[in-house]
């Protein structure tokens, strides 16, 4: 199908960026994207997508808003203490009628995610989850007003070989709006145009961005190819 | 498929800068190499600056004519193989 | 004094301006000061965060102070619906403590950053195109260079812009619109920028970054003392007629 005359005025100036155009621009529409955790840090990189054009977001977070994640960008004050993922969606949806902001459906499979985990251990499992899924797959590592980003295309190091094993980061605040951004543009270009996207690390330390390959931990799993997604071309 | 078949048709005469060459580029990407866009401009920027996008983007600019400024001007295009700019 | 007590211009509210304004209101920032002349309009919204579909035809600064108003009450937005030109710069600069360049053309650019220079207050430089982003930060009371030590001149009027320069990813802007908020915040909390007298340069696509020293450029027509001893690049000497300036490259 081609775009509407509305697309292709809404998405013009993203169509003429090379590497895009009408037909990623229809696979950036026709995508489900799993964003894992919608607290402060992930709010820009949700708003990023949304303004990209993905067709499905769906949020994966139970959790409610608290006032620390008001140093994102899209949670109000009579927000605090809703549930999250709702907030998520009443907030982003009026930004576009292109795109669904929805729940996580339990046992949904997406085409990408993009994980703010709460943890380590629950980074470490979503990387695991997504790369069994065989899915290109984007984590970010908040650290105040930067940390990390790792971008884990489909057969890339896995989560686990490129994580940041210095501990958990400080608290994030809101300048880290521009790590999570930065993750969103990552997530892009891996649906956009897959091949010869590398796994890389991109390190964040007072807005200096620094990037780095991620290299396979010797003997881990992740060495051996997943079983790849199914072809069903539905929902 | 022997012989040119009849070009593809834009008129784009009543949109602004950058939406024509916008809609130039998505009528481009839906054609096969060698085929042919006739784009209608209006004078102006759009007939200089769509011309030169396209060159830019590796397709052959086969006509550019003045159809009088009523008219605008008609550009011809054959798309390139390989179309658009790619990543290297 | 907290960020509460602080004010930043931002000039442009699209793609640079809204993620930089977003991110200060949400550090803090007692108060933002919205510059933008346009109206908002469909192609607008796919990398403009301010703007919704509801907000389709409404002047720009005034949809940008309601939106900032709604979610972060605590930043009092103040929408200057106006076109920043050598008239007025020096005035809007004055009134904040630190300037966000989120214009979208070269002439306005070296205004802010002649602007910045006079009124001795900091700039935040910032441009995107395509899949690349760049912020330099201008501090008047440091060694670092302007935005003229680094660009001799802007591009020639008159050159007609290829339209292909029209393409920008929307999740870079926003990167480098809210890297620029983060160093707008640092430098309201006094520390020194971390684009000070140097100008960081990414792509996206190959996330490659680069960071280019901009030093101080004797005899520069922004900010060396000869210039600073007469009118601002732009600005009409006072026996000159106005009218016909070009307002500069979009």
């Amino acid at each position: 199908m081609a775009l509407t005359d509305d697309q292709v005025a809404r998405f013009s100036r993203q169509l003429l960026v090379p590497g895009f155009g009408e037909a990623v621009q229809e696979r950036l529409l026709s995508a489900r994207v799993r964003v894992v955790g919608a607290d402060g840090p992930a709010t820009a990189a949700l708003v990023a997508l949304v303004q990209a054009g993905i067709g499905r977001i769906w949020v994966d977070d139970e959790g409610y808003v608290a006032p620390a994640d008001r140093q994102g960008w899209i949670y109000a004050p009579d927000s605090v203490g809703s549930p999250r993922a709702a907030a998520a969606r009443e907030a982003l949806s009026p930004l576009s009628r292109h795109t669904v902001v929805e729940p996580y459906p339990a046992g949904g499979v997406p085409d990408a995610a993009l994980v703010f985990a709460s943890s380590a251990a629950q980074g470490i499992a979503m990387g695991e989850v997504a790369r069994k899924a065989g899915i290109p797959h984007v984590m970010v590592e908040p650290d105040a007003e930067g940390g990390a980003v790792v971008s884990i295309p489909v057969g890339a190091p896995c989560f686990s070989c490129a994580r940041s094993v210095a501990g958990v980061g400080r608290p994030p605040v809101a300048g880290i709006a521009g790590l999570s951004a930065l993750a969103a543009a990552e997530l892009l270009h891996l649906l956009a145009q897959p091949v010869g996207m590398t796994g890389r690390r991109i390190d964040v330390v007072r807005g200096v961005p620094t990037t780095h390959p991620t290299a396979r931990s010797p003997g881990c799993a992740c060495a051996q190819p997943a079983v790849p997604p199914s072809l069903d071309e539905g929902g | 498929m022997t012989g040119v078949a009849a070009p593809a048709r834009l008129d784009v005469r009543a949109d602004a800068c950058p939406m024509t060459w916008v809609k130039t580029r998505i009528a481009l990407g839906r054609l096969a190499a060698g085929d042919r866009l006739e784009v209608l401009l209006s004078p102006g920027e759009a007939a200089e600056s769509v011309p030169r996008s396209a060159a830019e983007d590796g397709h052959r600019v086969v006509a550019l004519d003045d159809l009088g400024p009523a008219e605008g001007v008609r550009l011809v295009l054959e798309k390139a193989d390989g179309g658009e700019a790619a990543w290297p | 004094m907290s960020l509460a007590g602080k004010t930043a211009l931002v000039v442009g509210a699209g793609g640079l301006g809204g993620p930089a304004l977003l991110t200060l209101a949400a550090a803090g920032v007692g108060r933002l000061l919205v510059a933008d002349a346009d109206a908002v309009d469909t192609t607008n919204l796919a990398r403009q965060p301010l703007f919704g579909e509801a907000d389709l035809g409404a002047r720009k600064a005034d949809a940008a102070a309601a939106r900032l108003a709604a979610v972060f009450p605590g930043a009092a937005a103040q929408a200057r619906d106006v076109r920043v030109t050598t008239e007025n710069v020096l005035a809007l600069a004055a009134e904040a403590d630190v300037v966000l360049d989120g214009t979208d053309n070269f002439a306005a650019k070296f205004l802010l950053s002649d602007a910045a220079i006079r009124t001795r207050k900091p700039l935040v430089h910032g441009g995107v195109l395509r899949t690349t982003f760049q912020i330099l930060t201008v501090n008047p009371l440091g060694l670092g260079g302007c935005l003229r030590c680094l660009f001799e001149a802007p591009p020639p009027e008159g050159a007609v812009p290829a339209c292909a320069d029209a393409g920008v990813l929307g999740a870079a802007a926003a990167a480098a619109g809210a890297l620029m908020g983060a160093e707008a915040i640092r430098l309201l909390d006094g520390e020194r920028g971390a684009y000070e007298g140097r100008l960081l340069t990414y792509e996206t696509r190959s996330a490659r970054g680069r960071l280019v020293l901009v030093r101080k450029r004797p005899h520069c027509p922004g900010c060396s003392p000869e210039a600073l001893g007469s009118a601002m690049p732009g600005a009409p000497a006072p026996h000159e007629v106005t009218a016909g300036r070009p307002g500069g490259a979009a």
